[in-house]
């Protein structure tokens, strides 16, 4: 009995819906950068250093509803238009499918660097949010547009964090989804494929929100790009991303 | 030697990390360290075919000790040569067509990513690396075809490919997730020597494993090859640029008849699967043609046509004509190449003189000309069908006498024919002032393209296939019943004389349509003119499902 309740608390931490709701309402309320990118970073940890105090296994009924709030954010973050709330959402939806990968017999470890993996671009994309609410007022898809052709450097680093997030491959994120279907697959070969169309969802959204800020003609008002220092920093975050998707192929083989 | 495979690949990585980085410093000049690169690249890539031909046996190299492996066999290095000679052409194309558009740069490197990316992809030798290299692909074309940011339609239709191709990604993942459940490793090779030797034991759901792969493999091939249902976003992807549009024959659009010939160890021992691979392609070729007859923009027909091609490509893979498949995938990426290269100057061209034609009187009176004539319609029509007939009257005679016992045979002959039936029905409804020359020529065409699809087809054979028990193999999982088969071929062939008859007919007898059959007519073209609807049916689903999504985030109070 107190084993269920321990892992509704988790349910809170790795989201499960409606439980995934106080998550996105923390990360709404919260107006300090930092504070966004230490919740997008840490969040899931919580959840899963909950998990080990926790001695029976993962209950059955968690992983089709792990699954259904993994589509359900997907599917509602394509008609998001404000950045934050973009981030939370992908972050729950992919946080949801750790659940997956919680029934199999992968070391703790890896579960928190998988965790990890789905949280750093995220993180990164914060701050790429706030960058554009510093320039724009608000960051938000449709409202100005035209960001590759007036921030060019900005667009660039913009384009690859949302890629690193929709698990384009060599970033982490593309080899944790991987990882997820083959445990998957192992579960059942139907929650392989809802697994899969949580990923075309992301595709499509991140698609949308990249549409929405770097396609069409530059603004008129003159916007300071990323000066090279602060464009290197985010080049050598990418870089360790990408190193470390690199890694992971190594390990998978 | 065989680490030139990782230097064909790594060649194009360098170029584009080179290209980025000496941009600031050598400007628009960038581009020719970009087209040297992919000279190199093509040169190394004509050596490894050459190795290959001469009896260089597969090699399986692994990068770097990684475990990601690079094949070098005689499929990777004929589409290696194929992908870097149109892309050296298409880079040398666009150093002057791409000279006024902005991100000129950005495009060299993109251009040499998505190289090397299709390199990988066809030389991959594990299930992780094609994986890798399948999604890729589906990600810089979106970029490509974006290349104009400030276009924010060919953005959306640039989208319409990318989400394609994710669609397609997805059954190739799950497929090599179950090969690799069932055989515990990711190299093609071991995975397809375990299935040669045992095939049967493995099951998913009920179900062959042999059968549900091949399936999930045939539909990642449909949605890259634009096949039925998933074909709308290659006609509207031509709103990119027109390299890009060059470039998508090499190994972009045709790349599920590369899959397909990767998988055929796979296909062999599936069942019923190559049977549903022809009803789509020969589905999609009918209405890819169709639908290319109606367009009026150039470049958008000659989309169109590529989905017809790709469709010829797909049921050329259903009947087991899998080496057929890599020669026309070649032919056609090195014609529709040349074709988009050209269309601009076409356009031009178009500008300066309308091309109707001028009426006989006129040519006559003022031009002092011979009245042009058509050649002799019974003709034409005994030549489509004596040439055909003597050619395997003399195979009967020449090869063996049992060649009419022979599927395989018997269809790539078909193949032949229907092609030439095509060309000497173009030819018909030309006018010269020189009858016999044209009859001969017509002759001489029909002849060299059955014997060349059945000639050329049996080397690629013997190049990509060299094991005969194994040609046997696939041309036996595609075989059909006899009955069907000949029912098939009975319908095509009427449906050529058919298509004689009428044409002779309307020659003929030509009278205006009647209410009905014009209305009826019209009503075909409305159907065909909206692309039957299909572009409008997919935008309404996603739409909906917008609309649906944003419902949702009211509901929950967008938390």
């Amino acid at each position: 009995m107190i084993d269920t309740w321990v892992y509704l608390l988790i349910g809170l931490f790795l989201p499960l819906f409606p439980l995934s709701m106080g998550f996105n309402f923390v990360l709404g309320r919260s107006r300090s950068v930092l504070l966004r990118i230490l919740l997008l970073l840490f969040w899931p940890q919580i959840g899963l250093i909950l998990l080990q105090t926790v001695n029976s296994p993962v209950p059955g009924w968690m992983v089709p509803l792990a699954l259904f709030t993994a589509t359900l954010y997907a599917l509602r973050a394509l008609a998001l238009r404000e950045v934050g709330q973009w981030s939370g959402f992908l972050a729950t939806s992919a946080w949801a499918l750790l659940w997956v990968v919680l029934r199999g017999d992968l070391p703790v470890l890896q579960l928190h660097l998988f965790a990890l993996g789905f949280s750093t671009p995220l993180a990164l994309l914060a701050l790429l949010g706030a960058g554009l609410e510093r320039r724009f007022g608000a960051a938000y898809t449709g409202l100005y547009g035209g960001l590759a052709e007036s921030i060019p450097r900005f667009s660039t680093i913009l384009v690859l964090v949302v890629l690193a997030i929709i698990a384009t491959p060599l970033f982490p994120t593309f080899f944790i989804m991987l990882v997820t279907v083959v445990q998957a697959v192992t579960l059942m070969p139907l929650v392989a494929v809802s697994v899969a169309l949580v990923w075309l969802l992301w595709s499509w959204a991140g698609a949308r929100l990249l549409q929405g800020l770097i396609v069409g003609p530059a603004g008129v008002n003159k916007v300071i790009d990323l000066n090279r220092f602060i464009t290197g920093a985010y080049a050598l975050a990418l870089t360790l991303l990408v190193a470390s998707g690199v890694y992971s192929i190594g390990v998978l083989l | 030697m065989e680490h030139i495979i990782i230097l064909i690949t790594g060649l194009q990585i360098l170029s584009a990390l080179l290209t980025h980085l000496l941009t600031p410093r050598l400007g628009r000049q960038v581009a020719r360290l970009s087209v040297t690169a992919t000279a190199l690249t093509f040169a190394l890539s004509v050596a490894a075919l050459w190795m290959v031909l001469n009896g260089h046996s597969r090699q399986t190299v692994n990068l770097f000790d990684s475990g990601m492996l690079l094949l070098l066999d005689p499929l990777s290095s004929l589409m290696a040569v194929l992908i870097a000679g149109i892309s050296l052409v298409v880079h040398v194309y666009s150093l002057r067509y791409m000279a006024e558009e902005t991100g000129y740069s950005r495009f060299f490197v993109l251009l040499d990513l998505m190289t090397a990316t299709l390199l990988v992809m066809v030389s991959a030798g594990d299930l992780l690396t094609l994986l890798i290299a399948w999604h890729l692909v589906g990600v810089l074309l979106y970029f490509l075809l974006g290349q104009n940011t400030r276009d924010v339609s060919a953005y959306r239709y640039a989208f319409w490919t990318k989400i394609t191709y994710r669609i397609g990604d997805l059954p190739l993942l799950i497929a090599a997730v179950l090969l690799y459940q069932a055989y515990g490793t990711g190299s093609l090779p071991a995975i397809f020597e375990q299935i040669s030797t045992e095939p049967g034991p493995h099951q998913v759901l009920g179900w062959p494993l042999m059968d549900l792969v091949a399936g999930l493999i045939a539909l990642a091939a449909f949605a890259r090859s634009a096949q039925f249902l998933l074909h709308t976003w290659l006609p509207y992807s031509m709103s990119g640029p027109t390299p890009v549009s060059a470039l998508m024959h090499a190994g972009i659009v045709n790349a599920g008849g590369f899959l397909i010939n990767r998988f055929a160890p796979v296909f062999v021992h599936s069942s019923e699967i190559l049977h549903w691979v022809f009803i789509v392609g020969l589905f999609t070729a009918v209405i890819g043609s169709v639908l290319m007859l109606i367009q009026n923009d150039i470049k958008k027909s000659l989309g169109y046509s590529t989905m017809g091609q790709m469709g010829f490509m797909i049921m050329e893979c259903g009947i087991g004509a899998f080496s057929l498949a890599i020669y026309h995938l070649i032919a056609h990426g090195l014609f529709k190449g040349t074709l988009f290269l050209g269309a601009g100057g076409v356009i031009n061209a178009a500008r300066k003189n309308d091309g109707v034609p001028k009426q006989d009187l006129y040519t006559f009176v003022i031009e002092r000309r011979p009245v042009r004539q058509r050649v002799p319609w019974l003709l034409m029509a005994a030549i489509t069908l004596a040439v055909p007939i003597t050619i395997l009257v003399f195979a009967h005679w020449v090869v063996s006498e049992d060649y009419f016992q022979k599927q395989s045979a018997i269809v790539l002959l078909f193949f032949g024919w229907m092609t030439g039936a095509q060309l000497i029905f173009a030819v018909y409804r030309m006018q010269t002032g020189n009858l016999h020359r044209l009859v001969m020529l017509s002759i001489f065409s029909f002849a060299i393209v059955v014997l060349g699809y059945t000639l050329i087809s049996h080397a690629f054979d013997l190049f990509l296939y060299p094991d005969p028990a194994f040609r046997d193999q696939i041309y036996a999982a595609a075989d059909f019943e006899l009955i069907w088969f000949d029912v098939l071929v009975i319908l095509v062939a009427l449906v050529i004389i058919f298509g004689w008859i009428s044409t002779s007919f309307n020659d003929q007898h030509y009278h205006p349509r009647g209410e009905y059959r014009r209305r009826l007519w019209l009503s075909f073209y409305a159907l065909i003119s909206r692309e039957l609807y299909i572009t409008d049916l997919y935008t309404r689903i996603s739409r909906a499902l917008l609309s649906v999504a944003g419902r949702l985030n009211l509901w929950l109070r967008w938390l």
